[in-house]
């Protein structure tokens, strides 16, 4: 697998399960989640946003290692899938933000307008590593 | 919409250049072996500055290295 393939998976493996089970525990036990206090509430999305970030750099790292000596990790092919799955994800993040920042404003407060900001940060980010590790298993023509 | 088709003797030159591997073909044009694979198995076009130094590598001109063709001639 390519290198840029590689970190799209790690990105993928390492954050989704733990905003899935974020994510979860809002839709799952509102109640209890409002019961929670400000700093319980941003410790519980610390609690994400640690593990993902301690997984990625130790996945990060492994890759590193492993990569050793390889020659280039990137080459036009690889920036190529990179742009155009970047520019989908783009999109996915303006309409989050659009709907977060410039919507939920008129009738929404605090903390959802903080979740729906955050979902749209972690789907983008899933469009982008999904689009990018099966463009690499497809055919991918520079002049389309 | 119709399909052109861009096929390749890469593989080929490669036998033909004592079985030069993928890897050694991605160091001396600058692209990563899987670069080269996909190259080869036509699932990507690769720009006209990586083509010209694929031909440079085998000593060949890019027509011989590369064929295109477009999806009318394909079906005549």
């Amino acid at each position: 697998m390519s290198p840029l393939e590689n970190r799209a998976w790690l990105t993928l493996w390492s954050m989704c399960p733990p905003y899935l089970v974020y994510f979860a525990l809002q839709i799952v036990a509102p109640v209890w989640v409002a019961r929670l206090t400000i700093l319980e509430r941003f410790g519980l999305l610390a609690a994400a946003a640690i593990t993902h970030a301690v997984v990625f750099v130790a996945g990060l790292l492994l890759l590193k290692h492993r990569e050793r000596g390889e020659g280039p990790l990137a080459d036009e092919r690889d920036h190529a899938i990179d742009a155009r799955a970047t520019r989908s994800a783009y999109y996915a993040l303006m309409a989050g933000a659009i709907v977060a920042g410039m919507v939920m404003p008129f009738g929404q407060t605090g903390w959802k307008i903080v979740n729906t900001m955050l979902l749209a940060i972690v789907l983008s980010e899933a469009l982008r590593c999904v689009l990018t590790v099966t463009r690499y298993r497809g055919t991918l023509r520079l002049a389309q | 919409m119709p399909s052109e088709s861009l096929t390749n003797e890469i593989r080929l030159l490669r036998f033909l250049a004592d079985d030069m591997t993928q890897a050694e073909l991605g160091r001396r044009v600058g692209l990563t072996r899987q670069t080269i694979a996909a190259i080869e198995q036509g699932r990507y076009s690769p720009s006209l500055d990586v083509a010209f130094r694929i031909a440079d590598v085998f000593e060949k001109r890019i027509d011989e290295v590369f064929c295109w063709r477009p999806a009318a001639s394909r079906s005549a």
